[in-house]
């Protein structure tokens, strides 16, 4: 497994468009374990809609590719990590209301 | 025998592979851990079919399913459907020590683990995990059916620190320091408590003599006998052999050193058996070895003669039994040991004649070829062309020479195999035209052939039908068809080259000969890929590969070509799918494969494309063909070009142009004009390059799409119409590109609208895609099949599938459509429209 990073720009209308989306992300997630972890995902303000900008790690990009098809999620560009500086945890999750 | 410890979960993994039926498990572990334990605890109280793998240099063909009495008298496809019937009366085999299988054995395994779903078979083959590396034979085996469904791996471990003290309690010895000495190895740990030494013994060998010590001196020597019987020992055997000893096989028995198999006695472990030999004395040991052979001489395997006939130093014995255990092998298809067998011969060959010695190194170097040891080919039939040259027999010579020339290209020795194919025809055509001559023929044709040198392929293929064909030679003629037909195909003249191979085809079938069938139908799909000519090359591929998978021939190469296919079709899916289940393949098969998904990912902007790329190049420079660089210099040019990297293109594209150009490869050629012209490097292209590039080179981009279209080419049908001046038309390529998810062409192309100041439409959602079920162009042709009531036989023979592509399609169907039943998949695709739906 490699860490990529996942563009998703303008993907939905809306948040409740993009919870649904992260519901069937999952559900497929779960069915492609071997080959696909969604580790986190930063939600873009996108001013008419929401995109993302999601790090998995995956088998390979086609693994990327074949679970965004069965997801139904958009995907403008996979890009490999080389690797993770961490300098900070993550700030505090906040809830997407539409 | 001792209680088995901790092997709970693993018996409880076994059980219920057996209960759900079908499958066939590997059970690995070091020797001595306790895999056989574990398999007759499982097997106890059930029926069940037993076949053992010989710890033999040269083992027999087949030889566990002698075991289990199976008619082994055919090839392994044959052996494996006999074995298949019987499972259907006794569901449960166990294959002991697969590490040491024969190559016949391996087969039968392949097929068994491509067969075996769908019945209520188990099949346990215990194999030593750290013995296979990654050379050995079972290890390809293994890596071959990793992908199928019903094949898996189990691997028995060490046994704990808590389970070895258990066992040295009740003996009052210090379990911690077994332990540490034995790191938990069962068999080591037995035997250690079985010596009952005061001070423990540093290898299993030494616990294995000092357990044996114990014995009365009568009792050990009947060890020593038995013990230079590597496979199970007859009692009549032991009888003959050993005299007075036998009557102590009751002791030996009964200290559980020895046990009772089937009619005959074997150690409790291979471990024990090696340690005991290793140090009965060299004179005593040939002397058995002696009487062994005279008691097996009046009717025994001759595999087994030739073992013993070695160890006895018989040298005369040797040369009676081991090449004909060796053609046997080889007409099982177990080449290694037919290799092995006349390697064997060649040891104690210095009493023969020249002439004989001169036609073992001949065998030795045809059996070495196929197994793909060519260093050892190369040196044998260099030394038996040596001794025909000197018993000045030419003919014979220069069939070697020929067949020595093919074993050349493997290692990517171009020149010595061009000076072997020489002096070949050389020496063959100072005789009346025969075989040989046709033969020595066809190899040059060949080599013209993989060289592109179309003209001279054609010239020399010609040559070699006039032989065959004057001679009556039907297999000759097909060869040479073959050839010619291949090579008029590289030069684009593709109904002429279809022609031929076609009429190869007709006559392998009149001939029944599947390898002609086979090589013919293979190089029309791959030949015809290459020549861009995709729907009769998808057509050939699907019809090469179900008639090989149907005799379980190899298809990785037409597989290859098939996912190069799909790319160049459009259907990305598929063929980066197909590629990377390609990957655990080795040679020409795996550059294919790797250009494919490296032309996917660069077309689609995804990381990942230097390492395919890379790998393909550092594959394809050995053999140095064009058929290879310049498949793999234009996906690097194109890769590169698609990073902005004008340089690096030029540099990529012209790598291969100088032998495209040379060899006038339409296509490669062409697509390496296209790199340099788009890098602004090329001022002028010949005229006789691939229509849609030359097209382009003229900047007559609309009627460059049209050609792409006519080829059912998409992307590079919009790759065209970007180039274009006329916005809608760019705006058309555009909407393709987004389609096909060409995230660098798009991307370009949009700059280069904006930049006209057109108004350009954001790329596609997830929910304008091809359509709703996300269904490939494949599974929209079986889901209109399957949604007319068609069975899936009948569906595999309308698309000239193979039954079992046909499943695996039918089961994406229903995945991607959510559904469970053909019914059902029939309704949705009804409702959502799908079956109106044409190929794009």
């Amino acid at each position: 497994m490699e860490t990529y990073v996942i563009l998703r720009r303008r993907g939905w209308q809306s948040g409740e468009e993009l919870q649904e989306a992260a519901a069937r992300s999952t559900a497929e997630g779960e069915r492609m374990s071997e080959d696909i972890r969604w580790i986190r995902s930063y939600v873009l303000e996108e001013g008419d809609g929401v995109g993302t900008v999601c790090i998995y790690q995956a088998s390979s990009p086609e693994a990327i590719r074949a679970h965004a098809s069965a997801a139904n999620l958009p995907v403008d560009e996979i890009v490999r990590v080389a690797d993770t500086v961490v300098v900070r945890a993550d700030p505090q999750p906040a809830t997407i209301e539409s | 025998m001792t209680e088995l410890l901790e092997r709970e979960d693993l018996l409880a993994q076994l059980e219920a592979a057996r209960v759900e039926g079908g499958r066939l498990l590997f059970v690995g572990g070091e020797a001595g851990v306790g895999k056989t334990s574990l398999v007759r605890a499982f097997t106890a109280a059930k029926p069940a079919l037993h076949g053992s793998c010989e710890n033999l240099a040269t083992p027999t063909p087949f030889g566990p399913f002698l075991d289990v009495g199976v008619d082994i008298g055919g090839e392994p496809r044959q052996v494996a459907v006999a074995l298949l019937r019987e499972l259907e009366r006794t569901p449960l085999l166990v294959l002991e020590d697969a590490h040491w299988a024969d190559g016949a054995t391996l087969d039968v395994l392949r097929v068994l683990g491509r067969r075996i779903d769908g019945t209520a078979a188990l099949v346990l083959a215990t194999y030593r995990d750290d013995e296979v590396d990654s050379e050995h034979p079972l290890r390809i085996v293994l890596g071959e059916l990793a992908s199928a469904a019903a094949v898996s791996r189990i691997s028995v471990p060490r046994l704990s620190f808590d389970a070895v003290r258990k066992l040295a309690e009740p003996h009052g010895a210090d379990g911690r320091a077994i332990h540490r000495l034995t790191c938990g190895n069962a068999f080591y740990v037995t035997e250690i408590l079985a010596a009952a030494e005061s001070s423990l013994p540093e290898t299993v060998r030494d616990a294995v003599l000092a357990r044996a010590k114990t014995l009365e001196p009568a009792a050990r020597r009947l060890l020593d006998v038995v013990s230079v019987v590597p496979s199970r020992a007859e009692l009549w055997l032991l009888e003959a052999v050993a005299g007075d000893l036998i009557e102590r096989l009751g002791e030996c028995l009964a200290s559980g050193v020895l046990r009772e198999e089937d009619d005959g006695i074997v150690f409790r472990h291979e471990l024990a058996r090696l340690a005991i030999e290793s140090v009965v004395a060299p004179d005593r040991r040939r002397e058995l070895h002696a009487r062994i052979l005279i008691a097996l001489e009046s009717g025994g395997d001759v595999a087994r003669l030739a073992h013993h006939a070695e160890g006895a130093g018989d040298s005369a014995a040797v040369l009676r039994y081991a090449p004909e255990a060796a053609r046997r092998a080889a007409a099982a298809s177990a080449h290694l040991q037919a290799a092995a067998q006349y390697a064997r011969a060649l040891r104690h060959s210095s009493s023969l004649s020249s002439f004989e010695r001169a036609d073992l190194l001949a065998a030795h170097g045809r059996e070495t070829s196929v197994t793909g040891n060519h260093d050892a080919s190369i040196a044998s039939r260099l030394e038996a062309i040596e001794l025909y040259r000197q018993l000045e027999d030419p003919l014979r010579e220069g069939d070697v020479w020929a067949r020595l020339s093919l074993t050349y290209i493997a290692p990517g020795r171009n020149a010595e195999a061009e000076r072997a194919s020489t002096r070949s025809i050389e020496l063959l055509e100072k005789f009346p035209p025969g075989r040989e001559l046709a033969n020595a023929y066809c190899t040059q044709a060949y080599m013209r052939m993989l060289s592109r040198d179309n003209a001279a392929g054609v010239e020399w293929g010609e040559k070699a039908l006039t032989v065959a064909e004057a001679l009556g030679d039907d297999d000759g003629v097909s060869q040479a068809l073959n050839m010619i037909g291949t090579s008029h195909l590289m030069a684009g003249e593709i109904d002429r080259g279809i022609g031929y191979l076609l009429r190869s085809a007709d006559l392998g079938r009149s001939l029944q000969d599947e390898n002609r069938i086979s090589s013919a139908l293979g190089m029309l799909g791959s030949g015809l890929g290459e020549m861009y000519e995709l729907e009769l090359a998808e057509k050939f591929l699907h019809e090469h590969i179900a008639f090989s998978e149907e005799r379980d021939f190899v298809t990785s190469y037409s597989q290859s070509w098939l996912a190069a296919v799909h790319v160049y079709r459009g259907r990305w899916d598929e063929g980066a799918a197909l590629a990377k289940s390609l990957l655990a393949d080795t040679a020409i098969s795996r550059i294919t494969a790797l250009i494919a998904l490296g032309r996917v990912r660069a077309r689609r902007g995804d990381p990942g494309v230097a390492e395919v790329l890379d790998e393909a190049l550092e594959l394809a420079k050995p053999g140095g063909h064009l058929q290879r660089l310049g498949h793999v210099y234009a996906a690097r040019a194109e890769a590169a070009w698609l990073t902005g990297d004008r340089e690096r293109t030029v540099e990529e594209a012209h790598a291969g142009y100088p032998l495209a150009i040379e060899k006038r490869h339409l296509w490669f050629a062409g697509e390496l004009a296209y790199w340099q012209w788009k890098a602004s490097s090329l001022q002028e292209a010949p005229d006789w390059i691939a229509e849609p590039y030359r097209l382009q080179l003229e900047g007559r981009v609309r009627e460059a799409a049209d050609a792409w279209r006519a080829r059912d080419c998409p992307y590079e049908a919009a790759r065209a119409l970007a180039e274009s001046d006329d916005v809608e038309l760019q705006l058309a390529a555009l909407r393709e590109l987004d389609l096909l998810g060409a995230g660098p062409a798009a991307t370009a192309l949009r700059r280069a609208l904006q930049a006209r100041g057109a108004t350009v439409p954001r790329g596609p959602r997830p929910s304008t895609r091809a359509n709703p079920g996300e269904l490939t162009t494949r599974e929209l042709d079986v889901l209109r099949l399957v949604a007319a009531g068609k069975r899936n036989a009948d569906v595999a023979a309308e698309l000239v599938l193979s039954p079992r592509t046909v499943d695996h399609h039918v089961s994406a169907i229903l995945r991607k459509l959510q559904v469970r039943t053909r019914g059902e998949a029939a309704a949705a695709a009804s409702e959502l429209g799908l079956l109106l739906l044409q190929d794009r």
